[in-house]
């Protein structure tokens, strides 16, 4: 359990991936499942940067000035690429949302499955 | 019945990641295997073999740099999507009825045309100094984006007369994906592989000259992308 | 200290998440999903991430949410 509570950072992005999931499944509002999916892609991603940190390290940039250890690069490129990826996904959902207000004039999830 | 299957989903979803994560070693570690083994070869030879102070930037666009590519592709098939998708129905309103206009309050207004120009210069600093300080192409780009982004609302010109006029835009959306295409075809002729860089000491001013023609590229694709996803979302 | 910094983040992040969740009113959620953003930003800030921390603030609390609220200006405002 000591040891457990060390990994108090993962824990409670799990809580937030948990959250974000609970909002995509269970709220009928297509914008509201978007806002979880968001919050889930940036628990992931906090998860990741976090497994690449180093306790009194610097950024990895490396000038000169610092001699210290150094927070690992790796997470860091991947987790670039993947909040631009993030915002792909959000732009086109949301058109794709206009697009079925446009056409079915709601965007709750219960009203769609009786438009034929 | 439906809050308790979201209830069980989300707790089929929970308890192994619970489980796996209190397995991992503690963050901040600095002895744990993705220190010792990875990352200390990349840090120690990083700055020799990219020529970037800034290791993200190296590792974005000389080891990883094929990532970069899908990520810049990306983007632009996201553009291209909403623009297929929001460009198809009938407009909002019929021809001849003006747009429902907001006033622009004439604090905001003001506000936004003095700090433009300042805005703009650190876009573009934080674009060239991608690979000395923390930044790069995709930062920087955001950021001028949210400055055109800022610029049409105040100016009030949307689709019809936009700030980066139509045939120009096309090929700055574009600027990304082409700036890869050209310094992946002079790395195929320079190392033998799709953006290779030249290899040696000598080579250094090519290879900063190769990272910052594809940071250029990344960051005015990118400031486009945003603008048009912007005034292709707000519609007519 | 920065344990405690930590500690309150972490903390922030859920309350916020928890909002954004149940909140009714869309333009509400919008408007708190920026300030997760911005939190998070804070948070890579000082897990020594300097260029996530950038990306993140000027992504999440500058492009989705104005992406987010064009569509709800175009779509309804209240969840049913």
């Amino acid at each position: 359990m000591g040891a457990a509570l060390q990994n108090l950072d993962y824990f409670a992005f799990v809580i937030l991936f948990c959250i974000g999931l609970h909002t995509l499944v269970a709220r009928p509002n297509l914008l509201k499942k978007l806002l979880g999916l968001n919050i889930m892609e940036t628990a992931v991603f906090a998860f990741i940067v976090t497994s690449g940190m180093v306790d009194g390290g610097a950024a990895p940039i490396v000038d000169g000035t610092v001699t210290g250890p150094f927070a690992s690069p790796l997470p860091q490129a991947l987790i670039l690429t993947g909040i631009v990826v993030a915002v792909s996904i959000s732009a086109l959902a949301l058109a794709l949302i206009i697009e079925i207000y446009r056409q079915c004039g709601t965007i709750e999830a219960d009203e769609l499955k009786g438009v034929g | 019945m439906k809050r308790l299957l979201a209830a069980m989903v989300v707790a089929a979803a929970a308890i192994p990641m619970f489980a796996g994560v209190a397995g991992l070693p503690a963050p901040g570690d600095a002895g744990a295997p993705a220190h010792t083994r990875v990352a200390a070869r990349y840090v120690e030879a990083g700055v020799r073999e990219t020529g970037a102070q800034n290791l993200v930037t190296g590792v974005l666009l000389n080891y990883r740099a094929y990532d970069t590519f899908g990520e810049v592709m990306v983007i632009f098939a996201a553009l291209a999507a909403v623009s297929a998708v929001l460009s198809r129905g009938p407009p909002a309103r019929r021809p001849g009825e003006a747009r429902p206009q907001v006033e622009t309050s004439p604090v905001v207004a003001f506000v936004i045309r003095l700090t433009a120009p300042f805005i703009a210069i650190f876009g573009v600093m934080v674009i060239l100094k991608g690979h000395l300080a923390p930044g790069g192409g995709f930062q920087g780009g955001v950021i001028l984006g949210a400055l055109l982004v800022l610029l049409s609302v105040v100016t009030g010109r949307g689709l019809e007369r936009p700030l980066l006029p139509a045939p120009a835009a096309r090929w700055l959306q574009a600027a990304g994906p082409l700036a890869f295409a050209v310094v992946g075809l002079f790395g195929l002729a320079c190392a033998g592989t799709l953006l290779g860089y030249p290899a040696g000491p000598g080579a250094d001013m090519l290879r900063a000259a190769m990272m910052l023609m594809l940071e250029l590229g990344i960051g005015i694709g990118g400031a486009a992308i945003i603008l048009w996803l912007f005034l292709q979302m707000r519609g007519e | 200290m920065s344990q405690l910094f930590d500690l309150v983040m972490l903390l922030l992040l859920i309350f916020m998440a928890l909002a954004v969740s149940r909140s009714k009113d869309l333009v509400a959620a919008a408007i708190i999903f920026p300030g997760y953003s911005l939190v998070m930003c804070l948070l890579w800030q000082h897990r020594g991430a300097p260029d996530v921390a950038l990306t993140e603030a000027a992504v999440g609390a500058g492009v989705t949410t104005i992406l987010v609220l064009l569509a709800i200006g175009r779509t309804c405002r209240r969840e049913k």
